[in-house]
């Protein structure tokens, strides 16, 4: 016994000590340089971008997109010369499910990283939990997953490049009505739990009354429910020809897997969370012929988008996910406002307060042709976005090979 | 509310519950015989599927250590479920060993056993993540054969339908349902295992090895909840590494509900939970899990012992 | 060292809050009573906090008044307090993992209201809670003086006659009743006050988060403050303390380990994307290691000989 309790005091104190001593090295494993925290300004070896995405939690999946959408954009732009000569250089905190995880990430990223600008975090609630942490400090902030209302209100330095799909609803209620002009009756499901499908359904249901559509019932459901027997069973009964959800890939998919195996044969309308081939692996076969509204098409005529498609099959055997092509974008634009800046004076000559500062005027005075289309930022840093899309799942037979298909 | 109606909700119900019915059938099997709740039960029903998938030659995803890698073996479901629920079995065991006996040695206060069964879920749950990712994985479309994908119970013009997967579940968990209750009650074995429950130093005493039989009772709890995980992983898909984990907390309003260390209350719990929540209003649909914890506490306020359980000397 | 607390400021003050949490927790584990509410009260607080800061007191520019947030914080206690008694009576009728069950329901219910209530914000919560300070560091100017006051508190109750009540009840519960002592008055007694601490602890970690909404204060955070005070200790009010700052912290550690220079690839990578299974192997470890936590009393009175 009572060698166990000083086992545990020795253990504490370890701990204790591990703390401090952690704070002496302040570079990622992939460091070349030690930053100079004293004069503040960024070494002239490497510009530090953080990337504050989840690696861990159940939200890790839309992370590890964000994340491959990130790493292709750093590698495409250095081997493009840099910041005019200078490369830069991504480091990556995970921030977890969590607010404080965010916080975290962002506290690590701020100073001790010694980043110019940060993207993420992944979700909207950890954007207004860690978003004012970067306002305070100062460091520019572009979200490239927050949809949701009042992210880019938080503060001067938060901006986002992740379009709240909410404008594009209309659009895929417009296809499904070229594709069946005889639709009458329209069903609309949404995850009552998730900020983003709130707001979704909102508009899609103003815009069914809008387009003089029967709206014949509502309803709910939980992204963490897996069974939608009674919210199936319920709106088959009132005979839908037109059923429209609004939720997340795993909910989603299933509610499309249980619809059709109850015998609804009708068109299906998915939200912005159908945007993720994640979905194929949910419904397989059943998801053929959804349609889905989205801000990102792989079939982008640009340049930059070319690049990154081919870059992305190449890699992971699929279709970039409209995540990657998020986060993708947000490296760009760090990118291309450091660029813009370093021709008016030498970033890495720049004491580190005044570069972030001068860097997030920078950012929203621009314009951008990124794999989103043509981008700009609104003086609040909402972005500006005029190409949308609305693409049909294509699954064949067996329910293997899924892909969006996009309709002109 | 029509005939029809009537028949479809009771229908939904049934279908809900049995899901919780199977998954609550491991969970209150280690509360029978050891008076513990094993919290690791839902990363067990996780894994159930994963192995299963694995064992099916499925290909994993591209994140995590082994992105795009398959097994060289490719086995029907039906054998990849049952050799699946048996590694999760043998996983149960190890886990008996390495986070429970050293607390029963021990005569831990049986706290620590919980907060001991939540480390272990968390080990599971991250080692799958961090191993093969966390996107979603399904089980290939002929998993049932040429079984009709739903059956109409009803006329084409009023259907009263319900998904065939879910007549399955319902159907292997009333089924292990009765096997456990005969075993348990009418042969040697089962008899064994009582005795154990009871008092496991008496027990050691006529000679009936205990630690064998608490290895025995993992073994089954966690088998058990390999081959539910893979059954409702069908029903649902695999959505990520958290999914059994999210049945972990409606699972304990299920066995408190029916009687906590009740076979048979593991069941009747479920199907009574899954029948609330398909009789909740519609306007009201939100609130569902609500309702089934308001049964659960009042419940508990009531009748601690469930609608089964018999009244038994606190261990806890 | 200016840098050291720029650094960790946020994680500073976290573990503060933390140890407070683990506090919350082991006032009703005095009378041996396992529950699991105390994340509930801290939702809920914190909720009382965010509504009252974005709706009821609105000031207008510059820094939000540091009385009106400890005047949230005493409205949250009382609340919270109020609401510890009507649960507490009916529950604490109930043992060990029952009660456990019990008050995990009832955080459940709580969380099921905060994600569905329009008072709430429903899905996405309360933003934009205005800051009584510049920097997270600066709660320390509440939270420490906080945490000592309890601390202080605990350690007089400890030794008075109701703290001897609690202790009494928890080793043998019939035979504290023979002796006279009431136990379902000093259960719900230790449950109320640890339900007050949480709604306290909750109303300043909503100003400190700058955000709150449903996913605070779930069951999930329930077995991270359950892990530290079990693995802390729960037989003095210092293992909660500090098994509440370890735990707290032990992400941040994992983290800055893996930032280390020099390490080999695979480990940093294992630090960055494993860290949780470290955290629940450290769980299991602890647990079987030191079932009495690792600070118990004798640890502390040979402390005190040396």
């Amino acid at each position: 016994m009572k060698k166990s309790t000083f086992l545990g005091s020795a253990l504490l104190l370890a701990f204790a000590s591990l703390l401090s001593a952690c704070n002496q090295t302040n570079s990622g494993p992939n460091a070349t340089t030690t930053a100079n925290p004293s004069a503040g300004a960024v070494s002239s070896n490497s510009i530090p971008i953080g990337i504050a995405l989840a690696q861990t939690s159940n939200v890790a999946l839309l992370g590890q997109e964000g994340i491959q959408g990130a790493k292709i954009a750093e590698k495409y732009f250095n081997d493009k010369g840099g910041i005019n000569g200078t490369p830069i250089r991504l480091v990556v905190q995970d921030t977890g499910g969590e607010e404080a995880g965010a916080i975290n990430a962002f506290q690590t990223l701020i100073t001790q990283n010694q980043v110019v600008g940060i993207v993420g975090p992944t979700l909207s609630q950890q954007a207004f939990s860690a978003g004012p942490i970067a306002e305070r400090a100062k460091v520019p902030v572009i979200g490239a997953s927050n949809t949701a209302k009042g992210v880019p209100e938080i503060g001067d330095y938060v901006a986002r490049v992740s379009a709240p799909v909410a404008i594009v609803a209309p659009n895929s209620i417009k296809a499904a009505l070229k594709i069946n002009p005889k639709i009458e009756k329209v069903a609309v499901f949404y995850a009552q739990n998730d900020a983003f499908s709130k707001s979704e359904t909102e508009t899609f249901q103003q815009t069914v009354k809008d387009q003089k559509l029967d709206l014949v019932t509502v309803q709910k459901f939980q992204t963490t429910d897996t069974d939608f027997q009674t919210q199936a069973t319920n709106a088959i009964n009132a005979k839908p020809d037109l059923i429209v959800i609004s939720g997340l890939a795993a909910d989603g998919g299933n509610l499309v897997r249980q619809l059709r195996e109850l015998g609804y044969k009708g068109i299906i309308i998915g939200g912005n969370g159908f945007n993720t081939s994640n979905i194929f692996a949910v419904c397989k076969a059943l998801c053929d012929g959804v349609l889905v509204a989205q801000a990102y098409s792989p079939e982008h005529p640009n340049e930059v988008n070319k690049v990154f498609r081919t870059t992305y099959v190449n890699q992971y055997k699929k279709e970039p996910p409209q995540f990657s092509a998020q986060a993708f974008t947000a490296v760009q634009v760090y990118v291309e406002a450091l660029k813009a800046l370093d021709q008016k004076s030498k970033v890495t000559a720049m004491p580190l307060p005044q570069l972030r500062t001068e860097l997030n005027k920078q950012i929203l005075a621009g314009k951008y042709d990124t794999p989103l289309g043509e981008i700009a930022f609104t003086p609040v840093g909402d972005v500006i976005q005029n190409d949308f899309y609305v693409a049909q799942l294509k699954v064949d037979k067996d329910g293997n090979n899924g892909k969006f298909a996009f309709l002109k | 509310m029509d005939f029809t109606l009537l028949l479809q909700q009771l229908l939904n119900g049934l279908s809900i519950g049995s899901v919780y019915a199977i998954f609550a059938l491991g969970y209150t099997l280690i509360f029978s015989i050891l008076g513990i709740i094993n919290f690791a039960h839902g990363a067990l029903f996780t894994l159930g599927a994963y192995f299963t998938y694995a064992l099916m030659g499925e290909r994993f995803g591209f994140n995590g250590l082994l992105a795009n890698v398959a097994l060289p073996v490719q086995l029907p479901f039906s054998i990849a479920l049952i050799l699946g629920s048996v590694l999760v079995g043998l996983v149960g065991v190890a886990i008996e060993r390495i986070a429970f006996r050293p607390l029963r040695r021990r005569r831990a206060d049986p706290l620590l056993t919980v907060v001991s069964s939540l480390g272990v879920a968390l080990v599971i749950v991250n080692a799958i993540q961090y191993l093969v990712g966390s996107e979603s994985y399904n089980f290939p479309v002929n998993t049932y054969g040429n079984l009709p994908v739903a059956i109409n119970f009803g006329t084409a013009d009023k259907p009263i339908t319900i998904r065939t997967v879910q007549i399955v579940i319902f159907a292997v968990s009333v089924a292990i349902m009765g096997i456990l209750t005969y075993c348990i009650n009418y042969t040697k074995f089962g008899k064994a295992m009582k005795a154990v429950a009871e008092d496991p130093i008496t027990a050691n005493l006529l000679g009936i090895p205990t630690d064998f039989f608490i290895v025995i009772t993992f073994f089954i709890s966690s088998f058990l909840g390999g081959v539910a995980g893979t059954l409702v992983g069908s029903s649902v898909s695999i959505a990520d590494p958290y999914f059994g984990i999210r049945y972990g907390l409606k699972g304990l309003a299920v066995i408190v509900l029916g009687g906590l260390g009740s076979i048979p209350g593991a069941v009747l719990g479920g199907l009574v939970i899954g029948l609330v929540e398909a009789f909740v209003p519609a306007d009201y649909s939100a609130y569902k899990d609500a309702f089934a914890f308001g049964i659960l506490f009042i419940m508990l306020l009531v009748r601690p012992q469930g609608l089964l359980g018999r009244r038994f000397v606190q261990k806890v | 060292m200016a840098e050291f607390l720029a650094n960790y400021g946020f994680l500073i003050v976290s573990m503060v809050l933390g140890a407070l949490l683990g506090l919350s927790l082991y006032l009703p584990l005095m009378t041996g009573q396992l529950s699991l509410a105390s994340p509930g009260f801290y939702a809920l607080g914190g909720y009382i906090a965010a509504i009252l800061s974005t709706q009821v007191f609105k000031v207008s520019g510059g820094l939000f008044p540091i009385g009106l947030v400890l005047l949230e914080m005493l409205i949250a206690g009382v609340v919270s307090g109020i609401l510890g008694v009507v649960v507490g009576i009916p529950a604490l009728r109930l043992r060990g993992i029952y009660l456990a069950i019990a008050t995990i329901a009832f955080v459940e219910i709580l969380r099921i209201l905060s994600l569905n209530l329009d008072i709430t914000g429903g899905a996405v919560g309360i933003f934009g809670i205005p800051q009584p300070f510049q920097t997270p560091l600066e709660y320390l100017w509440i939270a420490l003086p906080l945490l000592i006051v309890s601390m202080v508190i605990l350690y007089r109750l400890e030794r008075i006659r109701v703290g001897r009540a609690f202790t009494a009840i928890r080793e043998d519960e019939l035979a504290a009743g023979a002796m006279g002592i009431d136990p379902t008055y000093y259960k719900v007694l230790a449950f109320t006050l640890g339900a007050i601490l949480a709604g306290v602890v909750g109303a300043l970690s909503a100003h400190f988060l700058n955000t709150w909404n449903a996913r605070q204060g779930t069951f999930d955070a329930s077995i991270v403050y359950l892990t530290s005070v079990l693995i802390g200790g729960t037989r003095t009010f210092v293992g909660p303390v500090l098994g509440g700052m370890v735990f707290t912290a032990l992400p941040e550690v994992l983290r800055a380990i893996a930032d280390t220079a020099g390490l080999p690839l695979w480990l940093a990578q294992f630090l960055r994307d494993g860290r949780l299974i470290i955290f629940g192997l450290l769980i299991v470890l602890g647990t079987i290691f030191f079932p009495q936590g690792l600070v118990t009393p004798d640890l502390l009175k040979r402390q005190r000989h040396k």
